[in-house]
């Protein structure tokens, strides 16, 4: 595939990151053993991060050479808001998602994210989400068992509860 | 011979096996078929749930995600020219055409049927080459790994990219992520920067999921507001005419895509594309000329990739090293399931070769179930707007990093994965080499010591011990190639010189 001839917005400082990146990890790699022997456990890393620092230059120094491709901006076409929130609205998720629990936390991210994307009303979003929800709930944490944070919903007692309720049901 | 028969056949008759195979198959070609979203996206969420599994359920799941995903990809490629996967690119060659003619569902019949071939041709040929793989697998000395290990990374790097130094960017950074933690052999500490939850290394399923699941579905952002299309499809079942017409070359294709399938770097996509180029070449006179909807067309890269699955696995198990970024996540959950794929595997688990092996077939028999009952019912499915899907998809993200380890950290390594995998994908990254990277960097680190070890800290007696052994020499010599056939230099000499012949026909 041939190498594009034009650069996108930010990619010199992501170039500039990766360099900066792979000298700081190079120093680190140096830092373990330095050149004590070629079979320590520094010689790997430092091969690697080598490795990297040899390609992220040139990779630089291509990108600072090319022209900017002139339409585009950062903000609009590389990380507009639609992703800048989606983003932080996972942040907010993994942070609440052990003090309110897996319920709470999935129902009000799946309503919000949703309700911002699509643009349908707040009754349709927790609709369709708490629907998702619920099938998500019953394929993963009932079938495939998988364990998530209660948080503030008693789903132990819950689940213990409607287990009973099917028990002493199905008892003559 | 009946004990390998017996394993063979475990999931064929257990229920619940049966059952997750057919799962498997179904969300892999659900998600396959959904254009943007990748098999790898599909295998690296679903298959962090498994985790807390038996082996034999979580084997059976991920079989068939991967081989339901190399199939649904071909779906969108007929349908809508969007290939769902790099292994359909081909597909769409043909398949557009025809479904432009009205034939979509004709077409994708033939299609599933096809891959249904090719699929239990490599099958097949996994079965019968990975035993002998295996014991000549047992002759590898450590160099011979660490060049083998090279190889594959730099074939990932430089085939699917759009340049060299980014793959080989990419796949030292995987080969950095997986060096982090405790060294293996002498327990120092690595990239640790002091911080003990660090010993243990980077949980490979954040950098997995980051990497596939949440930044591939931050890139569909960019596209949300793209209403589904309607997908429309007429008669389905191909006639034994139009299937005995192609059956001489989707067994010569289905080669092809073994062959490519098995070397080590290499998978469905570059097969796909090679076999219809044969295709072009042996197919004298087409019905329709290819690229206009000629069925050859569809058929060659159908089968092919297919076939690669099969082939693919014969590296993954007798070599422990993958095929492309599936099967290096598909190696991860191997380890973590307590496997170690390689040619022990063979010698000291048979019974898990057979099982997987007889779970391929499996799944490639559902495929073909699903892929011809359930066009319509997959078509509705895919128009599932995604303002919807992609949040659902983020959640599954963050459930599955968290659900491993039931630590928080993981999911915050893995967002952190996502946007840099984001970034790295919106500037020109390839995101395949990177996983293959981690799921080699202790292969190589420690075959790399072993070998160094044995040769007394001598560069020179190892390279010595390179040239004089025709294995490690031939793959060396592969590894010189692949690199310096991607420098500058060498494609620049080529341009040159088909610039020349160019005017030299001119004159």
């Amino acid at each position: 595939m041939p190498e594009p001839t034009k650069k996108k917005p930010g990619e010199t400082a992501f170039a500039l990151f990766l360099v900066g990146l792979s000298g700081f990890l190079l120093w680190q790699a140096w830092g373990i053993a330095g050149f004590e022997a070629l079979s320590s456990p520094g010689a790997f890393p430092m091969a690697v991060t080598f490795t990297m620092l040899l390609s992220s230059g040139p990779i630089l120094f291509r990108t600072l050479r090319v022209a900017d491709r002139a339409p585009l901006r950062f903000f609009t076409d590389i990380a507009p808001p639609v992703i800048l929130i989606m983003f932080a609205m996972m942040l907010g998720y993994a942070f609440l998602l052990k003090p309110l629990g897996f319920l709470p936390t999935s129902l009000a991210f799946l309503t919000l994210s949703i309700l911002g994307l699509r643009r349908r009303g707040l009754a349709w979003s927790f609709g369709v989400s708490l629907v998702s929800l619920a099938l998500v709930y019953l394929v993963f944490r009932i079938v495939f068992t998988v364990l998530m944070p209660q948080g503030i919903v008693p789903e132990g007692e819950i689940l213990a509860w409607l287990g009973g309720l099917f028990s002493s049901g199905g008892a003559p | 011979m009946i004990e390998a028969l017996q394993y063979l056949t475990i999931a064929w008759f257990d229920p619940k096996l049966l059952g997750l195979v057919a799962l498997g198959t179904f969300a892999g070609i659900y998600v396959g078929a959904i254009p943007g979203l990748s098999v790898t996206m599909a295998v690296s969420i679903l298959i962090s749930f498994t985790f807390a599994w038996e082996v034999y359920p979580a084997l059976c799941l991920m079989v068939g995600i991967y081989m339901g995903g190399v199939y649904g990809g071909s779906r969108t490629a007929i349908l809508l020219n969007i290939p769902g996967a790099p292994s359909a690119i081909a597909t769409a060659l043909d398949g557009y055409p025809l479904a432009q003619k009205g034939q979509a569902g004709e077409a994708i019949g033939l299609s599933t049927v096809m891959s249904f071939v090719g699929g239990f041709i490599g099958i097949g040929v996994l079965a019968f080459a990975a035993p002998f793989v295996s014991e000549f697998a047992l002759t590898f000395q450590p160099r011979d790994y660490m060049l083998l290990a090279i190889l594959g990374i730099l074939l990932v790097g430089s085939l699917s990219g759009e340049s060299l130094l980014k793959g080989i960017f990419a796949g030292s950074l995987g080969l950095l992520i997986g060096a982090v933690g405790l060294d293996p052999l002498t327990a120092q500490e690595r990239f640790t920067f002091g911080v003990v939850e660090l010993w243990g290394g980077i949980s490979f399923i954040a950098v997995m999921i980051g990497l596939f699941g949440v930044s591939e579905a931050l890139t569909q952002l960019h596209h949300v507001d793209k209403a589904a299309i309607k997908q429309t499809v007429g008669r389905i079942v191909p006639s034994w005419g139009a299937i005995r017409k192609v059956l001489p070359l989707s067994v010569q294709t289905s080669s092809i895509g073994v062959i490519i399938g098995a070397l080590p770097g290499t998978g469905g996509d570059i097969a796909a594309l090679m076999a219809y180029d044969h295709a072009k070449r042996v197919t004298k006179a087409p019905e329709v000329p290819f690229g206009e909807g000629a069925q050859e067309g569809l058929v060659a890269p159908e089968t092919a990739n297919n076939a690669a699955v099969g082939g693919a696995f014969i590296p993954m198990l007798t070599l422990g090293i993958p095929g492309d970024a599936v099967t290096a996540i598909i190696i991860g959950a191997l380890f973590i399931h307590g496997l170690n794929p390689g040619p022990m595997l063979m010698i000291e688990q048979p019974q898990m070769f057979w099982f997987i092996t007889g779970a391929l077939m499996l799944a490639n028999v559902f495929m073909l179930i699903f892929g011809l009952t359930g066009i319509r019912l997959l078509t509705r499915i895919v128009e599932m707007p995604r303002t919807v899907l992609i949040p659902l998809i983020l959640l599954l993200s963050i459930v599955g990093a968290y659900a491993v380890n039931n630590a928080i950290t993981d999911v915050y390594w893995m967002l952190l994965f996502g946007a840099f995998g984001y970034l790295l994908k919106t500037y020109g990254y390839q995101l395949g080499p990177v996983i293959l990277g981690v799921i080699l960097s202790r292969l190589i680190d420690e075959n790399w010591r072993r070998a160094i070890i044995s040769d007394q800290e001598s560069l020179g007696l190892l390279l010595r011990g390179i040239v004089t052994s025709p294995l490690s020499l031939v793959l060396l010599l592969a590894v010189l190639f692949v690199f310096f056939s991607q420098t500058p230099v060498w494609t620049g000499w080529r341009a040159r010189r088909a610039a020349l012949r160019a005017s030299g026909d001119g004159i």
